[in-house]
């Protein structure tokens, strides 16, 4: 242990040791869990961050409406739709993980996350060649402004997508009989699943306002 | 001696709070960086510019460059106020304060880059002041990954705290988070001399700069008023 954190972890067992006896003050270091996930808050945060862009590209397509559909005429609306079921199934499976976590099934739990991954995956292997596509196209985000708040819009989703992922994959190789007893690891569970749904939830919005305004099958 | 382990913190702590209107006067008002000059202008536009307000703009860098060791004060008080929650390790008070150390000279070097703008434009090549200020910008703006490192370190941080009462409430930390991770949107500014995600434009000048003024204002208050809880704490291990 270093001895910069030392001093902080002696106070916090000394105060957890006050707790008992100092009643009439704050107890602080009580390990409660709450019963609402606080990443709600960062869902919320994270919903309003998108819904300013959204509102942003709306008011950007109004000036030019007819450049954004003609630019997004150039989209690969099957390519959308066939992202759009991938999350959707991503998400059904990390929502039966939940439930079977919640009923302490580790291994069930477990595949359901690992199923989920394999499907996510192809999300970025269908990113990986509609980037590919516009850009062998000599589309860039310098293009046009369409296209600007595509790969802005997209690839800040990607952002989310990868740190999706990546909580996807921590929970795959960390879940257990012992990890699922402890109730901080089961609401970290559960905030990981939500920040998927928003991932999926966020997609469907850049679908319609990115893939169908405009866009052709 | 009494020992006092939070001797300082309140200092610290101050130093955020009261950079933050010293950073909107200096370097935005004064700075005449509210908004910045739209990488939009020609040279010489730009140049005329600057000339024009150059005396407003020097005493705005000069005061900003001043002000910015504040930064690094508030990182090391929000990352003595860390270690009282981290349990196994310092690794994320650690990098919440090599992230505000070196957010420092992303407030430093760019504001360096601007006194010499306007330290003698009428003398200059407008397009070596355009450069100088592009380049200035180019630091501030894509520097982000050392502030988010830090912002992120300390959301997570908090978040682990076990108190019944966390130190800093949950959603202080996940507003760093969100602000900190929305800064991924400034690598489209060097793309762009004008529209929403150019330097001076809607995302990334106007909203970006604003959520990290509220990310800054709001952690800078809640990091003052866990002091007197930890305050409490200590009191109570003492008795």
């Amino acid at each position: 242990m270093s001895a910069k954190t030392a001093p902080s972890n002696k106070l916090a067992a000394n105060s957890a040791a006050s707790v008992v006896s100092a009643t009439n003050t704050l107890p602080v270091t009580t390990p409660s869990p709450q019963k609402v996930p606080s990443i709600w808050m960062f869902l919320a945060a994270d919903s309003i961050s998108f819904g300013i862009l959204f509102l942003v590209f709306m008011v950007e397509r109004l000036k030019q409406p007819e450049l954004f559909v003609s630019s997004a005429q150039s989209l690969s609306t099957l390519a959308g739709l066939i992202n759009t079921l991938i999350l959707i199934s991503g998400s059904w499976l990390v929502a039966l993980a939940v439930n079977t976590a919640r009923q302490g099934e580790d291994n069930k739990t477990r595949r359901l996350f690992i199923a989920a991954i394999g499907i996510s995956a192809l999300f970025a292997v269908t990113k990986f060649f509609e980037y590919g596509g516009k850009f062998s196209a000599g589309i860039s985000p310098t293009t046009n402004d369409f296209f600007s708040f595509y790969f802005a819009l997209t690839g800040f989703h990607l952002v989310h997508y990868a740190l999706g992922m990546a909580a996807l994959i921590y929970f795959a190789s960390t879940v257990n009989a012992t990890t699922l007893q402890n109730t901080r690891y089961r609401l970290w569970l559960e905030s990981g699943a939500l920040f998927w749904h928003l991932v999926d939830l966020l997609w469907i919005f850049i679908f319609a306002m990115l893939y169908l305004l405009g866009g052709e099958l | 001696m009494t020992n006092n382990p939070t001797r300082y913190y309140r200092f610290c702590a101050w130093c955020g709070l009261l950079m933050l209107p010293g950073t909107i006067f200096f370097w935005g008002i004064l700075g005449d960086n509210i908004p910045p000059y739209s990488a939009a202008l020609s040279a010489d536009e730009f140049a005329t510019e600057v000339i024009n307000n150059a005396s407003s703009i020097r005493i705005g860098m000069i005061g900003q460059l001043v002000i910015s060791f504040m930064y690094l004060v508030w990182g090391v008080g929000i990352a003595k106020v860390m270690e009282h929650v981290e349990e196994d390790n310092n690794i994320l008070s650690t990098l919440q304060l090599w992230g505000a150390g070196l957010t420092l000279l992303v407030f430093m070097i760019p504001c360096a880059m601007w006194l010499a703008v306007a330290f003698r434009p009428e003398v200059m090549e407008p397009k070596t002041l355009q450069i100088l200020y592009d380049f200035g910008w180019f630091f501030f703006d894509n520097g982000f990954t050392m502030t988010t490192m830090g912002m992120v370190a300390m959301g997570v941080c908090f978040l682990s705290d076990k108190r019944e009462v966390p130190l800093i409430p949950a959603w202080v930390c996940w507003l760093a988070i969100c602000v900190g991770i929305g800064f991924i949107l400034e690598v489209f500014m060097p793309l762009f001399e004008s529209g929403v995600f150019s330097r001076s434009g809607t995302i990334n000048y106007w909203i970006e700069f604003s959520l990290y003024f509220v990310y800054w204002l709001c952690t800078a208050i809640y990091i003052l008023k866990a002091i007197p809880r930890l305050e409490q704490e200590h009191r109570q291990a003492q008795s």
